[in-house]
Parts: C-alpha cells; sequence; structure tokens
C-alpha cells in the first residue's frame, strides 16, 4: 500500500509541476507588468463569460443526451460524443471555419441568416460548446447510471414520459452532479486555444472588441505579437491558473461530496 | 383483468399467468423465483422476448412503460425532492385526474398519511405509503407492488385498507410477498414454484 501510495504521489507531483514552477516564476522572480494589464485582464474576462455562455449551453442541450447514454445504452452515440475531443482540436476550428464559409452551401445558408461564426462571441462560444459538450457529457453519463432508476420507472409508470420523468423526478435530484459537471466543463472551455485561435481568434464584437481569449493572448504575449515576451506569458499563466483552478477544484470537490451523501 | 404470458431466454424465464378475475392478488414464491422479473414484465421495465401482456383485455405488450396504465410500486418508489401532498397529486396530474381535497383527505386518512415535509426525509416505510397511495390516486388500469409492503408498520391494517380504495376505484393489483399467509389480505393466491406459477386461491 505505502509503495502505491508512493508511486500515485510521484504521478501527481509529474503533473503538477510545471504548474507550480509556472506560479512561482509568474507570480514572483518572471513578475511582468504586461502580464497583468488590461488587456490580459479583459481576455479572462472574456474567457469567464464565453465558457460560462459554453456551460448554459451543455447543461441545456447535453443533459438529455447525457441522460439518454445513460439510460439507452447506444454503444454507436456513446463513441460519437467522444470524436470532437479526440480530433486535434485546431480541426474544429477549421471545421467551424468551413461550415460558415461564403465558399460553402451551408456557410451561405448560416450567412444569409446572420449566423457567422468567424471572430464573433458566437463562433467562440461554438467552438467552446464543442470542446467542453463531451466532458460534460462524460462526467453527467455516469452521474446519472450511479442513481437507482426505481424512481423514474415509477414516474414513468405513472404516466411521465421519458423527458419529463428527467426534468421533473432526476434533475430536481441532481443538483451535485449537475454543478460538478459544468464546473468541470467549464474549466475545460476556460483552457481551450487549438479550436479558437482559428474560429475566434479575437472577438469583434460589444462589449469585447478586439479582445481575445485569455489562451491566445498568453500565445501572443509569448510570440512578442504583444508586447510583453515570455516574462509576461508567464505572469498572464499564472493569473489565468489563479483563476481557472478554483473552478476545476470545486468541480471535483463537489463530485466527491456528491459521492459521499 | 391482467394476462401475461412473458419468456426471456436471459435466465431460462418463462412464466404465464391468466389473473382473470382481477381483484386484489398475492404472488409469492421462493427469493429467485421470479416474482420481480414477472412483474416488472408485466410494466414493460423488463423486455421479454416472446410472450405477450394483456390488461383489461387490451394488448399492452408493445407499448412503451408510460403508456402501459401499470404502475410497479417497490421499496424505491418516490420522488424524493416533492412534499407529500405534491408527491399525492403528482401521478393524477400527469394523467390529468383532478384530485379534490375530500378524495385526497379520504386517501390520507384511510393510509395514516399524517406527515407532511419532502419524500426525501421521510422513513422508508412513510414514503412506501406515499408511493402506493400516489398510485392509487392515479387511477392506473393495475398497480404491482413488489415488496411495497414490507416495512409499513400495522401492515395488515394497512393492506386491508388499500384493498378496499383499490376495489372502489375499479384497479386490480398484484402485491408480491414473501409470505404466503399473505394470501389471507388478498382475494386470490398465486405461487410461483419451480418456474410455473400456479393458482392456489
Amino acid at each position: 500500500m505505502n509503495w502505491l501510495r508512493a508511486i500515485s504521489i510521484a504521478a501527481l507531483v509529474l503533473l503538477l509541476i510545471p504548474i507550480v514552477v509556472l506560479l512561482y516564476y509568474g507570480l514572483g522572480p518572471f513578475r511582468n507588468p504586461a502580464g497583468y494589464s488590461v488587456a490580459v485582464f479583459r481576455s479572462i474576462e472574456l474567457s469567464l463569460f464565453s465558457s460560462a455562455v459554453a456551460v448554459a449551453v451543455d447543461i441545456l442541450l447535453f443533459t438529455p443526451l447525457a441522460y439518454y447514454l445513460a439510460r439507452g445504452k447506444d454503444r454507436l452515440a456513446e463513441s460519437l460524443v467522444d470524436i470532437p475531443i479526440s480530433v486535434p482540436h485546431p480541426i474544429i476550428g477549421v471545421a467551424l471555419l468551413i461550415l460558415d464559409s461564403p465558399i460553402t452551401p451551408s456557410g451561405k445558408f448560416l450567412l444569409g441568416l446572420h449566423i457567422n461564426f468567424y471572430n464573433t462571441i458566437l463562433g467562440l462560444v461554438t467552438a467552446l460548446v464543442i470542446m467542453s459538450a463531451p466532458i460534460y457529457v462524460k462526467a453527467m453519463q455516469p452521474y446519472f447510471e450511479s442513481k437507482d432508476a426505481a424512481a423514474e420507472d415509477y414516474a414513468m409508470g405513472l404516466g411521465a414520459g421519458r423527458l419529463r420523468t428527467l426534468y421533473s423526478v432526476v434533475l430536481p435530484d441532481s443538483f451535485d452532479g449537475l454543478t460538478s459537471a459544468s464546473l468541470i466543463s467549464m474549466s475545460r472551455a476556460l483552457s481551450e486555444f487549438g479550436s479558437i485561435s482559428i474560429i475566434a481568434f479575437y472577438v469583434l464584437q460589444y462589449p469585447f472588441y478586439g479582445v481575445s481569449s485569455a489562451s491566445v493572448t498568453i500565445f501572443e504575449l509569448y510570440n512578442g505579437a504583444m508586447a510583453g515576451g515570455l516574462y509576461a506569458a508567464v505572469t498572464a499563466s499564472a493569473a489565468m491558473i489563479l483563476v481557472a483552478l478554483p473552478i476545476a477544484l470545486a468541480g471535483h470537490f463537489v463530485r466527491r461530496r456528491g459521492r459521499r451523501t | 383483468m391482467i394476462e401475461a404470458s412473458v419468456k426471456r431466454r436471459l435466465g431460462a424465464f418463462n412464466l404465464s399467468a391468466d389473473f382473470a378475475d382481477g381483484g386484489f392478488v398475492c404472488l409469492t414464491g421462493k427469493n429467485g423465483s421470479g416474482k420481480t422479473c414477472f412483474l416488472k414484465a408485466i410494466a414493460g421495465q423488463l423486455p421479454i422476448d416472446q410472450g405477450y401482456v394483456k390488461v383489461g383485455g387490451r394488448d399492452i405488450t408493445r407499448l412503451p412503460v408510460e403508456k402501459r396504465g401499470v404502475v410497479l410500486v417497490n421499496p424505491g418508489s418516490s420522488i424524493p425532492h416533492l412534499a407529500v401532498d405534491a408527491h399525492l397529486r403528482w401521478g393524477a396530474g400527469l394523467r390529468r385526474i383532478d384530485v379534490d381535497e375530500r378524495r385526497l383527505s379520504k386517501v390520507k386518512d384511510e393510509l395514516g398519511i399524517d406527515f407532511g415535509g419532502r419524500v426525501r426525509v421521510l422513513s422508508l416505510g412513510m414514503r412506501e405509503r406515499v408511493s402506493l397511495a400516489t398510485a392509487l390516486l392515479a387511477s392506473p388500469r393495475a398497480i404491482l407492488v413488489d415488496e411495497a409492503f414490507s416495512n409499513i408498520h400495522d401492515r395488515s391494517i394497512f393492506i386491508a385498507a388499500y384493498r378496499r380504495l383499490a376495489s372502489t376505484a375499479g384497479i386490480d393489483v398484484i402485491f408480491a410477498t414473501q409470505e404466503e399467509t399473505d394470501a389471507s389480505l388478498a382475494d386470490h393466491l398465486y405461487v410461483i414454484t419451480d418456474g410455473k406459477l400456479e393458482r392456489r386461491l
């Protein structure tokens, strides 16, 4: 058991060392004012806003899917859910770009409806939904599976359909599962870079005109597109971690508490 | 009146019964005899490979659970976040049946539901009372009770009251139990022995 504990701690240290080192240098020796400038905080604000909207969409659209997978045992659908996160993330950005391009029929159609993904909040949120929804579904599905189905069977026997059962019986009793899955998928959305760097490198809409997401801003600081350089990138990364970490930890804490009760 | 002949290849399950006289039916058998599977198959919660289920002469074999008009109540059957009165009206509400105060009070009185609060905080026996009363007020064609009388104190008084209310409402009830002596509380007794279902009373 002690060896198991030792190996587990070593594995954890391996995972966390880069983060700890980054926090140390970002908040200490490498601290650079460009890393906590207004531009950086605006980008963190955009990341928080777009991730929160994406998670709200996840809850509305993907809770039924997670429940369907938990109770329906549809193996094909279960495999399909994983696709967006199993391909390199820039592919999703390129896919959205083509989907909404004026040179494709789908793009002509969408643009005709004034649905524009390119450098818009809609495009940013859409990319984040696609990248965070699989994480949300994969968190909610086992939660639903772990719940005793007796109450659901009973409700259905009384005449409630599956969807009614989900909204009237299952969800009111799933606050911990919903909260935990939402926080975990939000932290996933906050960390997204690949897809949004293509479809919404920056946003050209009020109230975030010219603002990029935090991950893109850090990349711009790093490659010199924004003034600041490596030290500013390290400082901005540390600031982002301080924002994102509590969200991720809260998600796991709520899930563990839910398992105990 | 319930008529069922259900066969499942998994677990070599094959039972048939014609509860032609309806009423309040006691179903007994040893552990693992197939009581729960049989009731679940009638309620549509367990798919069957062969056979049929008819309620009141209507074939419901292929109907989904929510359209069968059959409620299966077991000890886990309750909607925890609802308050007692809201729970009691819930099933009836789904079927657009209006439960007036007088009817609600009568059922509560007769079934000993003299408590309130969220169902989540009630004892198992109290929850069973509420679940069974909810099923009754929803006026289904049949109620299947799988061991859901087992945690109720003054059990025989409760079952007698439930039998009376179900009979007045014209609802057939089949209740599964381990105790063959429970037959005295029912109109008919069916026993599952060695994979066969026989009427004894």
